[in-house]
């Protein structure tokens, strides 16, 4: 049973059946798109359809009560589809350009030859190809072999990007398949559950409807399951992550809104896809011929449906515009210009997705530590206006506009955009004035420094260690927001805290705790710098320190931190232990000059990874830096590093302050405060073979010098093994070797 | 290179040629054009036919008429204009020279062949008639 239509064809009346009707203005709008470039297109459909009429009348005058799917199946063979007759218009125009090449002489010829030169486009080559046909289609386009355009693709860099934006934006040779009706995603309204998405995408993907219901539900299977963890009451952040994770019920929202539900009689079909008639049979039967068609590659062919059509109709207009010359160079311009401009919009689209959502990840990441941060009233509304229309707005409409190009659905209604437009202009908003607000409190900074007493501070040796080995802490720099084993409900550790370590200027250990941070204004940033709950104290040669420190949710972070700066005197040791803190919150390469004029050295740029530091090794300072145990200096490239460079203005010898440039002009010496000064050109031999004799002198004496080091050592060892019988009373490294011989074997028993 | 291909590249050579020659006989209706290469075996899409009609009427070597038909609305018959007209004798003349050049090297091949195997001489025989 079949329903009849009566369709004005072509002025005559015809009935018809409607999945026929379907079949036939499928096969005029494959007309429609292949002759799309034609220059006589109008008249060549209406040329067309008129015969289709006359046919379809010849049919009822033969005592047919309707057109019936056959007949037009039949009279499509006979007319052929479009894919059949494609390249007829290549080879008529390289026909003619034969012909005008055997009878130049010709005006007829060359007319015709410049009237009715086909157009070439360029397709992706559905029959040819290993995994998009995009190569195949170049290659086509061409006129080469396409493992050419594979093997370039391969080689370059950009192949790859390139290859997936062609892939997405070439229309496939496929799409010209007449009466294979194309797949739309619609809502399944038949065997709905909640709105029919799930059973749609079932349909659309041909799978089990159960199969994304499941993947729908779990997040909030487990949500439900975890709450009692996650504690009873209900919490919007918790709702939001879950919101978040893939399959959720705001995408299943999003779905439901943006996915047209299948009516009509016409959608059904177009949203399984598939007829149940001979038409439907045969096509799949030539879509198994055409080889490997897996569903995956189907599902890819879909989601570049969208792409594809609206790539022709901008190629139509690119071809409008590039009418006028025709020829072969204007239309690959054309095409490269095309995908360039698809490759930046592709990328700054990818790019503005991906960022979204790595902005609504993190974000929805740091929300447990929000409440540190941000104050209640203004600034926690401002948060959550940032959070929600700055950053998950445009996420949604985003994907919304994704999926709705991919089901192929125009109807976005006009309040829907406005409404997206106004929300993010207002998260626009909310952001700015969040972080203007926000940093406001941050504005002022203020410093509190306490000088420790030491009860003993004329120790030869002084270890820094932590009071707890307990918790770690990692990351560099300030403004470290992470939170530690130590965080609770309503505190959190810091790890904001930096050591110092600084040449005194008597012969007595220093140590200054500056307590930092910032505030809406002075008086804050010093209340809350007064509050930091930081204690350092010394045991004999051990100097016992937090790793950091905790603040509240009423205080709030605002950038607190602190710097203990050891003053060392000249000729003792210092040595900072492995478990304190991370190795870059040391900083030893400071100015070896008391600096208290200074406040904050938090942020100035120092660089551990140029010197020779390193946690768990004393050091000894001396009056120009610190010097490990073997006499090297620990601090940056003051001795012994020499770095020579030949160029075209003469060879420059680096050594520490001293620079030596040897030019045509001469030996010029430039060396640390002194002023520059000059050898000219005849006399300098003599001065120049004296410093390089000093610096001889200067090698020597640092062998030397280490090599007394390695006797110590040595010493020292046999000491260590005599069982410390052969006692020297100046020996400062029997302690600490003694220790360490004590705690290991402990620590591997326990 | 496949057969069908290289086969149909060859017929569609031809095409523009062969059709002019139907309508050089007289008026024609469309239909009337594909009856007749459909009697000569030479098959063809009727959707291939209108495009390149509308082609050739475009570069002025068509022309067409309306006729009134007993069965509904007016048919479109094609005829040869003057440069038409010119333009399939060129067309011919080519046609012929490419003919006699074929068959002449066609010939040569199955003469070639013919010595080479004489076990294929009755086939030989049969084209050659």
């Amino acid at each position: 049973m079949k329903q009849v239509i009566n369709i004005n064809f072509q002025g005559r009346v015809v009935p018809i059946e409607v999945t026929a009707f379907e079949l036939l203005k499928n096969y005029t709008e494959s007309l429609n798109k292949h002759f799309a470039n034609e220059e006589g297109k109008e008249e060549i459909i209406n040329d067309i359809e008129s015969r289709i009429g006359e046919l379809f009348q010849e049919r009822i005058k033969n005592g047919a009560t309707c057109i019936t799917d056959d007949d037009v199946n039949a009279i499509i063979k006979s007319m052929g589809r479009p894919e059949e007759f494609a390249d007829l218009d290549d080879t008529t125009s390289s026909q003619q350009n034969a012909n005008t090449n055997n009878t130049s002489s010709n005006n007829a010829s060359s007319s015709t030859q410049t009237q009715s030169t086909g157009h070439r486009r360029l397709y992706r080559d559905e029959e040819n190809k290993i995994l998009g046909g995009v190569c195949a289609g170049i290659g086509n386009y061409f006129g080469i072999d396409p493992w050419i355009p594979r093997i370039v693709m391969i080689i370059t860099g950009i192949g790859f990007v390139a290859y997936l934006i062609l892939w997405a934006f070439l229309p496939s040779s496929s799409n010209k398949v007449i009466g294979g009706v194309r797949k739309k995603l619609y809502r399944d309204a038949d065997e709905k559950l909640v709105a029919g998405v799930c059973s749609g995408i079932g349909n659309y993907f041909g799978i089990n409807a159960w199969i994304p219901r499941v993947l729908f539900l779990l997040p909030v299977i487990t949500y439900i399951l975890g709450r009692g963890r996650w504690g009873s009451f209900f919490d919007i952040g918790d709702l939001i992550r879950v919101a978040l994770s893939p399959g959720s019920l705001i995408i299943y929202i999003i779905l439901w809104l943006v996915i047209p539900e299948a009516t009509t009689t016409a959608e059904k079909l177009e949203m399984k896809g598939e007829k149940v008639d001979i038409d439907s049979i045969k096509n799949s039967v030539m879509e198994e011929m055409k080889g490997v068609q897996s569903r995956a590659e189907k599902f890819g062919k879909e989601a570049t449906a969208f792409a594809s059509s609206s790539a022709q109709k901008i190629n139509t207009e690119v071809s409008g515009i590039t009418k006028r010359n025709r020829s072969g160079l204007g239309d690959v311009i054309a095409i490269i210009f095309k995908a360039f401009a698809y490759f930046i919009i592709g990328v700054i689209g990818i790019i503005i997705i991906v960022g979204l959502f790595a902005a609504s990840i993190g974000s929805i990441g740091l929300l447990p530590l929000k409440d540190f941060v941000v104050r209640d009233g203004w600034q926690n509304v401002l948060a959550w206006g940032t959070l929600v229309f700055f950053i998950l707005l445009p996420l949604i409409g985003a994907l919304t506009w994704i999926i709705r190009r991919i089901a192929k659905t125009r109807a976005n209604s006009k309040i829907i955009r406005w409404g997206f437009g106004a929300g993010w202009a207002l998260g626009w908003i909310c952001f700015f004035a969040f972080f203007s607000v926000l940093l406001k409190d941050f504005r002022s900074q203020n410093k509190v420094d306490e000088e420790l007493y030491l009860s003993n501070p004329k120790v030869s040796q002084l270890e820094i260690t932590s009071s707890s080995t307990e918790s770690k802490y990692y990351g560099k720099r300030w403004f470290k927001l992470q939170s530690f084993n130590g965080s609770s409900e309503d505190s959190m550790l810091l790890g904001n805290m930096q050591v110092r370590i600084r040449k005194a200027t008597n012969d007595s250990f220093r140590v200054v705790v500056s307590r930092i941070s910032n505030g809406i204004d002075a008086a804050q940033a010093r209340g809350l710098a007064q509050k930091i709950n930081f204690s350092v104290n010394q045991k004999d040669s051990l100097l016992i320190s937090d790793k950091g420190f905790e603040i509240n949710k009423t205080d709030k972070f605002r950038n607190q931190h602190v710097v203990l700066t050891v003053y060392v005197p000249v000729g003792k040791k210092i040595k900072v232990n492995r478990n304190f803190g991370w190795w870059d919150n040391v900083e030893i390469d400071g100015p070896f000059v008391n600096e208290d004029s200074k406040d904050d050295y938090w942020n100035n740029e120092y660089d551990n990874y140029q010197h020779n530091w390193d946690r768990g090794k004393t050091y000894i300072m001396r009056e120009d830096g610190l010097y490990d145990v073997d006499g090297n200096n620990s601090s940056n490239s003051k001795k012994g590093n020499t770095k020579v460079s030949i160029g075209p203005g003469g060879v420059i010898v680096k050594d520490g302050n001293t620079d030596v440039s040897i030019t045509p002009d001469g030996i010029s010496v430039k060396d640390g405060e002194q002023d520059n000064y000059r050898y000219d050109n005849n006399p300098v031999i003599n001065k120049t073979l004296d410093s390089v004799k000093q610096s001889l002198i200067n090698q020597q004496q640092k062998i030397k010098d280490s090599l007394e080091k390695k006797k110590q050592e040595i010493e020292n060892q046999l000491n260590k093994i005599g069982g410390g019988t052969n006692d020297e009373p100046n020996e400062p490294y029997r302690i600490s070797s003694y220790k360490f011989s004590t705690i290991d074997p402990l620590s591997t028993l326990n | 290179m496949n057969i069908e291909n290289t086969a149909s590249q060859m017929r569609k050579g031809v095409l523009e040629f062969c059709i002019l020659s139907i309508i050089k006989q007289g008026e024609a209706y469309p239909s009337d054009i594909i009856d007749k290469m459909k009697a000569a075996n030479l098959n063809i899409f009727e959707g291939t036919l209108y495009p390149l009609l509308t082609r050739l009427k475009n570069a002025e070597l068509l022309t067409y008429r309306w006729v009134e038909s007993n069965s509904g609305p007016p048919r479109k018959y094609f005829m040869l204009t003057d440069k038409g007209a010119e333009f399939y004798k060129e067309l011919e003349a080519t046609w012929f020279e490419l003919a006699n050049a074929v068959k002449a090297l066609t010939d040569l091949e199955q003469q070639h062949s013919f010595n080479n195997s004489p076990d294929n001489n009755q086939d030989n025989n049969f084209n050659n008639s």
